[in-house]
């Protein structure tokens, strides 16, 4: 599991969605919860929250600027893999920060991955889950 | 609305505990009062029915006061507007149904409510029947007629549906929900169940070592709005097997178990039998219509 510190700063609303910016180091990130600032007490501006998203659902791509609708797109250098038969683990660092992502061997080796490259870490918006600071 | 306020000394398995509570539940409310065996719940109930003593105790309804130890003043069993359901079903094994439900009726008190909670709790099939002809849920649904032939203001519940199975608690709970909004009840109910009391009550208290540690809605004692995600289950780890270079974590919940897939960093902090929030993002689950 991966989980940033970040803080609110955009909430946009609509009959029951929110769509909420969270500041992390220097990425915004996008997020995609079913509340609103009337049904969950976290969600205010300036309110500090933990940024939660999965390994595996942590996209990577070797294309820098690839035209893709996900809108999490960070900047990583490759630190580590760790290779499995079926899976394997990328240890990804954007900037101070580290990104685990779980991605198929398969597309390990087809994207020919080697520690340094620098890649992009894609997370889709409604994968991005929030959790009030403790 | 009830203003309760009780402390006593209670002898356990392990030694004295101090139960000492204070809340009050306005008129009309479903409460759910929930914690570990031993914690004082049942006490609670019977303190608030005047079964059970304690050495300071004040219990006013709708400003009328049942007790106060300080005046002296203690209103008998029968004049508290309450009616109860224990686990066991208590019923007269000697008479029927009907006769059970009838026996529970004041002096000089019409037989009307009874044949409406025969209605109403669709009990006409078995009225006839002594209790040893009925099953366990047959015979909860006379225990809870029977609480009500009274007409009480309050119903106390004590883990009423505990010892039935899953198919006939959901069916019981239908039937406690309808008596209760239809004499317009004040109920309190002991439930072990997280989600029992999600489906029945506005008002969780969560009672720990003989106090009140928590209280709210189910969804703000339960969830606590730990994490933004909407599919969430709570329950027990039961194992954690190493596949490929993930590892697989099996949860316990109810009587379903999930798998979660997590990191070897993650498993690390993981034992078999703790509890857990397993969470996941409303948007992943998909729905199938079960035919």
């Amino acid at each position: 599991m991966n989980v940033l510190q970040g803080i609110i700063t955009e909430i946009k609303s609509h009959e029951g969605l929110s769509l909420v910016k969270v500041k992390a180091n220097d990425f915004v990130f996008s997020s995609i919860v079913l509340d609103t600032p009337e049904t969950a007490g976290y969600l205010k501006l300036d309110n500090v929250v933990k940024i939660i998203f999965k390994e595996t659902e942590v996209i990577i791509s070797t294309a820098l600027n690839p035209n893709i609708s996900i809108q999490n797109q960070l900047l990583c250098r490759v630190e580590s893999i760790k290779k499995g038969v079926i899976l394997s683990q990328v240890t990804l660092m954007a900037g101070k920060q580290t990104i685990e992502s779980i991605i198929t061997t398969n597309a390990c080796e087809q994207l020919a991955l080697h520690e340094n490259d620098n890649v992009m870490a894609l997370i889709k918006t409604n994968e991005v889950s929030l959790s009030a600071h403790d | 609305m009830i203003q309760f306020s009780a402390y006593k000394m209670l002898q356990t398995a392990d030694g004295e505990l101090p139960l000492d509570v204070n809340f009050t539940i306005e008129k009309g409310k479903f409460i759910a009062v929930y914690g570990n065996s031993g914690a004082g719940k049942t006490t609670i109930l019977r303190i608030l029915g005047g079964l059970t003593a304690a050495e300071q105790v004040n219990i006013k309804v709708d400003d009328v006061t049942w007790d106060d130890a300080e005046k002296k003043l203690h209103l008998a069993v029968q004049k508290r507007s309450i009616g109860f359901v224990f686990q066991d079903f208590a019923l007269f094994p000697n008479l029927t149904v009907r006769e059970n439900l009838e026996f529970a009726l004041s002096k000089g008190d019409s037989k009307e409510i009874v044949s409406e909670l025969i209605d109403l709790m669709e009990l006409q099939s078995l009225q006839d029947n002594k209790p040893e002809r009925l099953s366990g849920g047959q015979k909860q649904r006379v225990a809870l007629a029977r609480a009500i032939v009274r007409r009480p203001k309050i119903l106390l519940l004590d883990e009423p549906l505990s010892a039935l199975d899953d198919a006939m608690r959901f069916k019981l709970q239908d039937y406690i929900l309808k008596i209760h909004q239809k004499y317009e009840l004040t109920t309190i109910m002991i439930s072990h169940s997280i989600a029992e009391i999600f489906k029945l009550s506005d008002h969780v208290l969560v009672i720990d070592k003989g106090r009140i540690t928590k209280e709210g809605t189910p969804e703000n004692v339960f969830s606590e709005q730990k994490i933004s995600s909407k599919f969430q289950l709570t329950g027990e780890i039961i194992s954690i097997k190493k596949s490929d270079i993930v590892y697989v974590v099996q949860v316990s919940s109810g009587n379903t178990i999930v798998k979660v897939i997590a990191t070897e960093e993650e498993v690390a902090n993981y034992t078999i039998g703790q509890k857990v929030l397993v969470a996941s993002k409303a948007f992943n689950p998909i729905i199938q219509i079960l035919s």
